[in-house]
């Protein structure tokens, strides 16, 4: 198990490198120039001496490759640089907001469990009834709507017609739950798709009919033979959904105005923030890697095929 | 594709027993026929493409003039209301729909065009050019593609040109893996061996031989991204990351009503609306065209 962990970990460090090559290249490499896009809006245009002045301030003059590595050799010691909007460090205005982040994509994730799992379970037992039918039918339009638009509908029913939740900000349980329900529904089809097709597959397995044979109630079937093999194959996928949370997030949080990372970074786009953009960014990506990273570790534990197999 | 899979597929077996007089593609679009979401979601794509290029013509009124008072709930004179500048809904979300397409199918194309000439390299090349692009691919693949985006939109500024970039370059590393894995199993092939030794150009090969029977995953692939793709565009909209005042594009237009949700509801709901059947209906149709181009995935469903 050591041997394995080991092993992801150390072919993390090129992935993890090139993501910092393609955020830095695509910000600094494409054709806009930051400093002039920082002063298109501002008083009196963009005066030459003016644009030489934030250029040399901002590191723009020194070579590509020198900004590369003085943009890297401060990520890997926690220094994003400094935001020029708000003039402090960017890891100290990321550290602020991680935990409503973390808040928003845990409970999500809970919730698209909660909500694919059962949908999966009932669409596979009932397979191919009304019940089927009607679950994979919810859990195709889950997965085919805009998630702002799923929370604006959620507010118009739970926050105005019925007062239950509170429409924005994020203090106490009340003010997460529209939010996590709004990603948990629009995640929760992949998830019960896999569900159903993997327990479709467990229960055509010997043991489940050895079980069946040997005289077990349905229900024990179904929950100790069945139900535990087919959560499974759903371990791996939670890391990718955890991909969609973040994604969902960025949206979810404008939506609920909820003080988090993907409103950070929204901000810092619309402000032309750059140091900010781009740490944030890196520390997303960051961030899902090691929760994969995670997944990872934890299906080879579940499955000890994994851990041999390679 | 198709045909490569026959032999070791169970229900392709089942296949052969229809009449040996249709052809492939006939069978194909038989089984795409009786599948019924498939055809619901032909029916809405259908409507969209019909009235997106005559919409301008057809509306009742201009989408970007103040037309009526602020905020009218729908009525006979305007069917789905008017938003917080007085203009009418209903035109706007009809002659948004021109957006949306575009949108998902430029960025598509954006992204499919680099990704599958990559994939063919990578897979028809092979040795060291193919360990560079697949490293470049599974980096690319190792982050969500919505990072990827808002770096992009954030070095080329927020508009509705950069969305399409953004989106179809987060698409290439898909298109790239997918064409690559087809590429790989079909080189292997006696066709491509005897068109090799027939003396034909590597590139000859690559298209006319290799491409042309690997395009069912790509057609599939495609159908289900432009659906993706209007997805995240209209999202980054909505985020004022991509089309900008006055545009009538439908994430644009749900947030302008987000403000006054509470008094005019029909001003973020409609565009939704719009969002959710286009998006449903590339869903319903490229899992139609996945089960009846390829009878291998057709177990799972």
């Amino acid at each position: 198990m050591g041997r394995y962990i080991a092993n992801r970990i150390i072919q993390l460090i090129p992935v993890l490198f090139l993501i910092s090559v393609i955020i830095f290249g695509v910000l600094h490499a494409l054709p806009g120039d930051p400093a002039e896009l920082i002063l298109q809006g501002a008083e009196g245009g963009a005066p030459p001496e003016r644009l030489q002045e934030l250029r040399q301030a901002m590191g723009l003059n020194d070579p590509l490759l020198v900004q590369y590595l003085r943009f890297l050799g401060g990520a890997l010691i926690g220094d994003l640089g400094e935001s020029m909007r708000f003039r402090t460090p960017v890891s100290g205005l990321i550290l602020d907001r991680l935990g409503f982040t973390i808040e928003l994509a845990v409970s999500g994730l809970l919730m698209a469990l909660l909500i694919g799992v059962p949908l999966g379970m009932v669409a596979a037992v009932r397979q191919n009834s009304w019940i089927d039918t009607a679950a994979m039918g919810l859990a195709y339009v889950g997965a085919s709507m805009p998630v702002f638009w799923f929370g604006l509908v959620l507010i118009l029913l739970f926050s105005f017609t019925y007062p239950w939740f509170p429409p924005a900000g994020a203090e106490g349980l009340q003010a997460l739950v529209l939010p996590a329900f709004t990603l948990g529904f629009v995640s929760a089809g992949p998830i019960s798709r896999l569900v159903r097709s993997s327990m479709i597959e467990v229960l055509g397995e010997d043991y489940i009919r050895t079980s069946r044979a040997k005289g077990l109630t349905e229900r024990l079937v179904l929950w100790r033979h069945g139900f535990r093999n087919a959560l499974i194959p759903v371990v791996t996928m939670v890391g990718l959904i955890f991909g969609g949370m973040l994604a969902g997030a960025v949206v979810t949080e404008t939506v609920f105005s909820r003080p988090g990372l993907g409103r950070l970074v929204v901000s810092a786009i619309l402000s032309k923030d750059y140091p900010l953009v781009q740490g944030c960014v890196l520390f997303l990506a960051v961030l899902y890697l090691i929760v994969n990273l995670l997944v990872d570790i934890l299906y080879a534990w579940l499955d000890p095929r994994i851990r041999y197999g390679k | 594709m198709t045909d490569t899979t026959k032999a070791d597929s169970p229900v392709a077996l089942a296949d052969e027993a229809e009449p040996e007089t249709q052809s492939t593609g006939k069978r194909a679009w038989r089984r795409f026929l009786r599948n019924g979401g498939a055809v619901v979601g032909t029916a809405i794509l259908l409507f969209w493409f019909i009235i997106a290029p005559v919409s301008p013509w057809i509306v009742p009124y201009d989408p970007i003039d103040t037309v009526g008072l602020a905020r009218q709930p729908p009525s006979a004179e305007f069917w789905f209301g008017t938003d917080t500048l007085g203009r009418d809904v209903f035109s706007r979300v009809l002659v948004g729909s021109q957006i949306s397409l575009q949108l998902g199918l430029i960025s598509i194309a954006l992204g499919l065009v680099p990704g599958v000439a990559l994939g063919l390299i990578a897979g028809y090349v092979g040795g060291v050019t193919d360990a560079i692009l697949s490293r470049l691919v599974d980096a690319m693949l190792a982050f969500p593609s919505i990072l990827l985006a808002l770096v992009i939109i954030a070095a080329l500024g927020p508009n509705l040109r950069n969305v399409m970039i953004a989106v179809g370059i987060g698409t290439v590393p898909l298109y790239a893996r997918l064409v690559r894995g087809s590429v790989l199993s079909i080189k292997q092939l006696p066709y491509v061996e005897a068109a090799r030794v027939l003396g034909n150009p590597p590139l000859r090969i690559m298209l006319r031989h290799v491409l042309a029977n690997a395009y069912a995953p790509i057609v599939v692939l495609s159908t289900l991204q432009v659906g993706h793709a209007i997805l995240i565009g209209s999202g980054l909209s909505f985020l004022g990351l991509g089309a900008q005042p006055p545009t009538p594009e439908w994430g644009l237009m749900s947030a302008e009503g987000r403000d006054v949700l509470r008094r005019a509801w029909w001003i973020s709901t409609f565009p939704g609306i719009a969002i959710l059947s286009v998006v449903v209906a590339c869903n319903l149709v490229g899992d139609g065209l996945r089960s009846a181009l390829d009878p291998r995935m057709r177990i799972d469903r």
